[in-house]
């Protein structure tokens, strides 16, 4: 058995060697970059536009092009990172905390507790996601942004016209709260066969307590799967955040939304074909990404993996 | 599921494909050319929306766009504005205006043959006006009629101003004159349908009556078959219809809802006309002759709500319309037709071009300066702006646009959008200050047109712009409105109205609509009239 | 075995009592007003009086206090009446009768192409981790997991056009052996193939390692055998668990597949509905799909016993 200490730093060496992980590792390391970065990197203002340039394809001013209304669509898609990794990182974490938690404890103690969170885990999963966003976004959307623009008149401090906090706190809110029960069962069930385990029956016939089991034990041995899971849910975040935005309850334009310029290019790309491959490649390289990162985790952090 | 609901099935059949064998996409190839064998012409079309509900009566909708195709209405306009007779042949005023007499045509007749009566015109009429029925437009053909209210409110069932003298007369009594009664009844708001058949004892209509073969409509063509859960209606020739007999042997509606898809469709010769194809390209990619028609009297234009803040400033509103450059709303939303430019409220009807009306300027520097002299002080105290209606790419294109003026002219960063009009009928409907929505009329006259959009007692008013009134306004529109047709006042009166509509500053026009025919350049006869329909379905051939 | 089923059964349906109330009320509350939508969505010229407005709510019943409502609504359920929808009349049970057939063909056979393409595939790419095979497959996995079905099904249908000129436009519905399904079922399960596939890979890497295998493999059993014989059983047990996910994704990527290739199936019913605020309909949709997700959770907790022994002490406890 490893000791957890060397277990990551055994992983780091194990990812290095992993060239798809470390192309992967660049691309979100570049991403988080243009997120923290993009105002100052961006060639033009996102929102300017110029009638006289309108749907020009990709040109030495313009790298990717302009849009239907002569917008620069770099510059979107430079601000629109900031909107994908904001959305894909709350999300994923808001639901893998509440999954692990629950799941692990379920897993692990059985019982009535197990039972309730089985419940409660069944009925979250048996919505379906896009009408309980759909249905959240249209009724509690707009008295929250009435909401913040009272807040703003009394105070006229700019942080309450910020239409993303409102987007945010709402659908990607509501994203989370649904995204949370494949977790759930994914670590629970990891949890239930391992720790039926040689290992962990030694452990326990040593005397350690429950806790230490499943903090020293238990959990490591469940990472594979669940990193393998975050990776993936990473990507599908941003696909998500795109298909609320395909059925126009996402990202409030004119606020740029890699899935609002999927959905808007949808509706041109035969004309002007790169308005659509721009966004979506970009959404494509990333959700790529973040799943070989993810796959060389997977392999790294595997204890056993090794050969 | 229903086999053999596309014709292109039976055919397709032999290249039926079994469950394992996915990887026969190659198989696409084989079907493709297979020589369509048709007797008769069919007109295949495009429906955008995926319609379950296809009463003839509901006045709105896709489902209305093609009411003309197998329905027949008291009178109709042509493409070239004229009225024409149909089920009623003739329309005579008292020389007040408050009666009119109406003649059944004698040939005229159901689908089933039987005739068509006195008491099927009125009883269609208050069909349309009973509130289950949910027409949308029926106001605009009996508002004006003695008794119309009652039915209307669920109080009553039978319109008391309507009386039938015989099997073809029928006397209309009016609580008011109206001149131009009769130009209002020449639509398909509220179409002849058999009576009999679609209305139940209790006053509403029969449910589903309308659905399948039954007879019980009278236009040129009859519904073969409707197959609603799949999307696909379809016509064929009515063998009774007492008008010109039609030429098509069929006409086949089928729902696409994705635009790029129906293009194609449309571009391959596959379909070859859609009921209304909204897209920023369509001209580029099917046509000038595909978009071409008519301006109507429609047009679209962007209300303000003058009770909610900050549009309750007037000098707020007159800053927020002169920071717009027009030209470039119109270049930004439909580059390349088929819509015009507008200036003014009232559009395509006599009286349009008046020369005392002075456009609103683009004028950035006087806006500004409105601005910093209004209530408000700036663009950084201003409420947030909303906007709702903004449904269609066009309509995204054009509020972007403003949005964007307005945060480079007055600095004003805080604008929103929405698509839905249910926003207006959701929790926010008491903030949203701007409605993207179109005003018209169904009559060829420009007082109806004001009195349908600035009006006090109009919808347009009352709802969008949040219970405008200016008595002055509304004194003008009403005395144009009891001036006959041919009456120089009648226009004059409109056009003083909207002069003074002009200067409260409640509107950002937009453009005035052009009726496309939306059909591919082999098919004639789809010209379409001011009532969104096909002007003479009977006569669509397909070379 | 008979009473667990009847037990899940039962603890069913106050969840989904507790998820219809839920978007029953988020509906009624916020998402507007079904009747004021027929007249405010219609462009122009529209006749829009209160007066009639509120007379045609009255006869719908919908003046009624939100309790009420709901409560009527649960009776006429138990009865096996799902009301009638608002905006179109029609019986809501005929609409999801005609719906389900679609969109219940086209889910099983995404969920069986889908078991077909990927466990065989994640199991050689587990089996050869690290060789080119394992790079190409793993590659074209993750690619058709990053294009959103609504980008990848009007892309590859236009493409379809380009390529093959005359052809006519593969939209529409033409029952389970048309090759109108081809297409749809190509994107539907794009996403599902890429998720089975590297859950199927993860665990064929991990299970590599364990004793037994390493025991099987040293004493010169073949490969072939060691994967079925001792990989495939463990192998399943991580991907059944994703049942639950994959029916999700196939219901979601099902609404995108069915809108865009006009499939008359639950999910463009659900769009529709929601577009209109039809209550009845979005309340219908909400408890097939709960009911869905049940079984399939009811059919993972019964099959995961099979496949995991080590797992079965704990079913007597749930």
């Amino acid at each position: 058995m490893e000791q957890p200490t060397n277990l990551w730093r055994d992983a780091w060496k194990r990812l290095r060697r992993n060239k798809l992980a470390l192309a992967g590792l660049a691309v979100v390391a570049f991403l988080v970059f243009v997120a923290a970065f993009g105002p100052w990197l961006a060639p033009h203002d996102y929102l300017s536009q110029n009638l006289d340039l309108r749907s020009v394809p990709p040109q030495a001013a313009h790298w990717f092009g302009t849009d239907d209304l002569g917008r620069d669509v770099l510059s979107r898609l430079i601000y629109g990172a900031r909107t994908a990794f904001l959305v894909a990182v709350a999300v994923t974490l808001i639901a893998v905390g509440i999954g692990v938690i629950l799941g692990a404890i379920a897993g692990f103690y059985g019982g009535t507790f197990d039972r309730f969170v089985m419940w409660f885990t069944d009925m979250t999963m048996s919505v379906p996601q896009l009408l309980l966003v759909v249905v959240i976004n249209a009724s509690l959307k707009q008295p929250i942004s009435t909401w913040m623009e009272t807040q703003y008149l009394a105070s006229l401090n700019p942080i309450w016209r910020n239409t993303m906090l409102a987007d945010f706190v709402l659908v990607f809110g509501s994203m989370a709260l649904i995204s949370w029960p494949p977790y759930a069962r994914l670590v629970r069930a990891q949890v239930l066969s391992i720790r039926s385990r040689p290992y962990v029956t030694a452990a326990r016939a040593l005397g350690l307590t429950n806790r230490i089991i499943l903090a020293r034990y238990v959990l490591p041995n469940a990472m594979g799967p669940l990193v393998v899971a975050v990776s993936a849910g990473l990507g599908t975040a941003m696909v998500l955040e795109s298909a609320f935005s395909f059925l126009g309850v996402g990202v409030t334009p004119p606020t740029p939304s890699w899935g609002n310029m999927i959905s808007d290019g949808l509706r041109v790309w035969t004309n002007s074909p790169h308005l659509l491959v721009a966004p979506a490649a970009v959404l494509a390289v990333v959700t790529v990404a973040f799943n070989f990162l993810g796959d060389g985790l997977n392999d790294a952090l595997n204890p056993k993996g090794q050969k | 599921m229903k086999d053999g609901m596309q014709p292109g099935l039976t055919r397709r059949g032999a290249l039926r494909l079994g469950l394992g064998s996915v990887v026969a996409v190659a198989a696409f190839g084989p079907g493709a050319h297979i020589a369509m064998a048709q007797e008769g012409q069919v007109l295949k079309a495009i429906s955008p929306a995926f319609s379950q509900d296809w009463s003839p009566l509901r006045g709105g909708g896709v489902p209305y766009r093609w009411n003309s195709v197998w329905n027949g209405s008291a009178m109709y306009f042509n493409d070239k504005g004229e009225i024409q007779p149909y089920v009623l042949t003739e329309w005579t005023p008292s020389a007040d205006f408050t009666s009119w007499t109406l003649k059944v045509n004698p040939a005229a007749k159901f689908a089933d043959g039987s005739a068509i009566t006195a008491a099927d015109v009125k009883g269609s009429w208050e069909l349309s006006a009973m509130p289950a029925t949910k027409n949308q437009r029926v106001d605009q053909v009996l508002a004006g009629v003695a008794g119309y209210a009652a039915v209307k409110d669920g109080t009553a069932t039978d319109i008391s101003g309507i009386v039938v003298t015989d099997d073809a007369t029928l006397t209309v009594t009016l609580s008011g004159p109206d001149p131009i009664f009769f130009q209002r009844l020449a639509n398909h708001i509220a179409p002849i349908v058999k009576v009999s058949v679609a209305r139940g004892a209790d006053g509403n209509e029969v449910p589903d009556w309308f659905l399948g073969a039954n007879g019980a409509t009278s236009g040129p063509f009859m519904m073969e078959a409707a197959d609603l859960d799949t999307g696909l209606i379809t016509w064929v020739p009515n063998p009774n219809f007492f008008g010109e007999a039609p030429k098509l042997a069929r006409i086949e509606l089928t729902s696409v809802e994705d635009n790029v898809t129906a293009t194609q469709m449309l571009k391959s010769g596959e379909f070859q006309a859609h009921t209304e194809l909204v897209t920023s390209t369509m001209i580029q990619d099917l046509g000038a002759d595909f978009a071409a028609g008519p301006t109507i009297p429609t047009s679209q234009h962007f209300w303000f709500n003058t009770t909610r803040a900050p549009m309750d400033d007037p000098k707020v509103r007159e800053a927020l319309i002169l920071a717009i450059d027009r030209d470039g709303l119109i270049k930004a939303s439909f580059p390349d037709g088929p819509h015009q430019k507008t200036d003014t409220v009232m559009n395509s009807v006599p009286g349009e071009e008046d020369a005392a009306f002075v456009p609103y300027p683009h004028d950035p520097a006087k806006a500004k300066e409105l601005l910093a002299a209004s209530s408000y002080g700036g663009p950084e105290k201003l409420p947030k702006l909303m906007f709702v209606g903004i449904s269609s790419p066009a309509n995204e294109a054009a509020a972007q646009y403003i949005a964007e003026q307005w945060r480079q002219n007055l600095g004003i960063t805080a604008v929103d959008m929405k698509p839905q009009q249910d926003q207006y009928a959701g929790p926010d409907q008491n903030a949203v200050q701007i409605f993207r929505d179109d005003v018209g009329t169904r009559v060829p006259d420009g007082a109806s047109y004001l009195a349908g959009s600035i009006a006090s007692t109009s919808g347009n008013a009352q709802g969008k712009m949040g219970g405008y009134k200016n008595d002055k306004v509304d004194a003008l529109i009403a005395e144009a409105l009891t001036k006959p047709a041919d009456d120089p006042a009648r226009v004059a009166l409109a056009q003083e109205a909207q002069r003074l509509f002009r200067d409260d500053f409640c509107f950002i026009p937009w453009y005035k609509q052009t009726m496309s025919r939306w059909a591919n350049a082999n098919v004639a006869g789809m010209e379409k009239n001011l009532d969104w329909q096909i002007v003479a379905p009977w006569a669509i051939t397909i070379a | 075995m008979l009473t667990y089923i009847l037990r899940r059964l039962l603890l069913w349906v106050p969840s989904v009592l507790l998820v219809m109330l839920a978007v029953y009320a988020l509906a009624f509350y916020g998402a507007g007003d079904p009747i004021k939508l027929i007249f405010l969505r219609a462009p122009g010229d529209v006749a829009y009086d209160p007066v009639k407005i509120e007379a045609i709510r009255d006869q719908a019943g919908l003046n009624r206090p939100f309790l009420v409502q709901f409560a009527s609504y649960v009776g006429n359920l138990v009865q096996g009446n799902f009301g009638n929808s608002l905006t179109s009349g029609r019986s809501v049970w005929a609409m999801i009768k005609a719906a389900a057939p679609v969109s219940f063909t086209l889910g099983v056979t995404a969920i069986l192409l889908t078991a077909v393409i990927a466990i065989p595939l994640g199991m050689v790419a587990g089996l050869k981790q690290n060789s080119r095979t394992d790079y190409v497959i793993l590659g074209t996995a993750v690619a058709l997991w990053a294009i959103p079905a609504y980008v990848a099904g009007p892309l590859l249908m236009v493409l379809l056009l380009m390529v093959l000129p005359g052809e006519a436009v593969p939209y529409g519905w033409g029952g389970l052996f048309s090759v109108k399904l081809i297409l749809p079922l190509i994107v539907l399960s794009f996403q599902p193939i890429a998720l089975i596939l590297r859950q199927t890979r993860a665990a064929v890497i991990e299970v590599m390692t364990e004793d037994y295998v390493r025991t099987a493999r040293a004493k010169g059993v073949p490969e072939l055998v060691v994967a079925l014989r001792h990989i495939l059983r463990p192998v399943l047990t991580p991907v059944v668990t994703q049942l639950g996910l994959i029916m999700i994704t196939i219901v979601n990527g099902a609404m995108f597949v069915e809108l865009v290739f006009g499939l008359p199936g639950l999910g463009r019913l659900t769009v529709s509905a929601l577009t209109n605020s039809d209550f009845p309909v979005i309340l219908a949709i909400t408890f097939i799909g709960s009911f869905l997700v049940m079984a399939s959770n009811l059919l993972v907790d019964l099959l995961y016993p099979l496949l995991d022994p080590r797992a079965s002490d704990v079913k007597g406890g749930r």
